[in-house]
């Protein structure tokens, strides 16, 4: 298959994954509407979940870090309950790696983004209950620095050569299917976490040697990856103004 | 909506085998790091017109002559050879004889490979390898009779038919 074919691929699953949430139905509160027996009036209810803004951090990252020497990663989220059970999501964060093979050596560093949406799959028993489990998108983009690489070729018969290669910096693009759950363990403060499915868009472009790892994505030499992260998060709420709650249809 | 102690077992689950799975630092090289030159040789009978491969040559001896003279030999055991070319240089000669019992009464071919070097990045659990293009081969003619370029992409790919050699029929 061709990177051309592939990424076709997943533009394609991305598109009808993004439909098939659209047009899923919702069984929460918001914007539920409903006939009356006359079938003159509509009465469109008041999303009464109000406003919700979640800041959270990936508490694995630190472990993970404390237990793999050559790479390390931050990651931050925040999300924002925006209507209908999407929640708008930004997260971010930081990392690098550090190669010291004895026939490869360079270092890496890289910020990255990503922007999407999470869309709950259960529905909401009240209001108040912001538990959620959740199917979302990403699009994720990172800036990577690579420093000068030194490699040596081992070859028993001839001998081995050595050689270095000019430091770089480069973009990678990818897109991302994720779910996983969160829970209010304490009145706002909510444990939850991910799983992640990530499919590299622009993989060929920084071949020539591909970082061992680019926080936020993964191993930067494949062209999908699988990731986990496990988030603590603080929820802010205000209440959502009052909204028109009665439409009237045809007269 | 969701029970709290479900979503804590499930948690702790994920992150046990996720630790177990982030503690390999590096992946093992699962592809050769260098790239392979592979050799058929075939044999010209005296009696007909027919040529055939080699089916086994087993006192065949390749030995590249490097710089340093440092013999590195292959003693092949049938008569397909995988040889690797140098990556300091552009070009590199093995010597050749089917069976060391003829050197008493024939000389050893010299064969040279002038090439091409490109240097490929594998992956991060390989590094890089040179693979080559190969512009000429050509050798001495004590026992080769001649040498035939099938194909001059020199990559890590085993399955692939560089050169055949055609012995000459007395040999």
């Amino acid at each position: 298959m061709t990177s051309t074919q592939r990424m076709c691929r997943y533009l394609y699953i991305l598109i009808i994954s993004g439909l098939t949430l659209y047009s899923s139905p919702v069984y929460a509160q918001a914007d539920t509407t409903a006939t009356d027996t006359t079938g003159t009036t509509k009465v469109k209810k008041k999303d009464l979940a109000g406003h919700q803004l979640c800041l959270g951090i990936d508490i694995a990252r630190p472990v993970i870090n404390a237990f793999v020497s050559n790479r390390y990663g931050y990651e931050l989220e925040s999300d924002y309950y925006l209507h209908n059970e999407f929640y708008g999501v930004l997260e971010g964060g930081w990392g690098g790696s550090n190669v010291d093979y004895t026939n490869l050596a360079y270092t890496t560093r890289n910020n990255f983004i990503r922007l999407g949406f999470n869309k709950t799959i259960l529905p909401r028993e009240r209001p108040t209950d912001w538990d959620m489990m959740l199917m979302g998108l990403r699009i994720g983009m990172a800036d990577v620095n690579r420093s000068n690489a030194t490699y040596t070729v081992i070859d028993s018969v001839w001998g081995n050569t050595s050689g270095s290669t000019k430091g770089t910096s480069f973009a990678a693009i990818w897109v991302e299917l994720t779910g996983g759950m969160r829970v209010e363990l304490l009145n706002n403060l909510f444990a939850g976490w991910n799983i992640r499915g990530k499919f590299m868009m622009n993989g060929k472009s920084f071949n020539a040697l591909s970082p061992l790892y680019i926080a936020g994505y993964g191993e930067g030499d494949k062209n999908s990856a699988f990731d986990f992260n496990v988030y603590v998060s603080y929820g802010i709420r205000w209440k959502r103004k009052g909204v028109a709650d009665t439409v009237k249809v045809g007269k | 909506m969701i029970k709290n102690t479900h979503f804590l077992v499930i948690s702790f689950a994920l992150c046990g085998l996720a630790l177990l799975t982030c503690t390999v630092e590096r992946q093992p090289c699962l592809t050769p790091t260098i790239a392979s030159l592979n050799i058929e040789c075939m044999h010209l009978p005296t009696d007909t017109a027919t040529i055939f491969i080699d089916t086994a040559l087993p006192s065949a001896v390749f030995t590249a002559l490097t710089p340093t003279r440092s013999d590195s030999t292959i003693y092949p055991q049938q008569s397909l050879f995988t040889l690797s070319l140098s990556p300091d240089t552009t070009y590199c000669q093995w010597q050749f004889i089917t069976d060391t019992a003829l050197s008493k009464y024939a000389k050893y071919d010299v064969i040279t490979f002038r090439y091409q070097r490109d240097l490929q990045f594998l992956s991060n659990s390989c590094g890089y390898a040179y693979f080559y293009t190969l512009d000429t081969v050509y050798s001495t003619h004590n026992i080769i009779d001649s040498l035939h370029l099938i194909n001059t992409s020199v990559t890590n790919d085993v399955n692939t038919t560089h050169v055949q050699i055609f012995i000459h029929p007395d040999y």
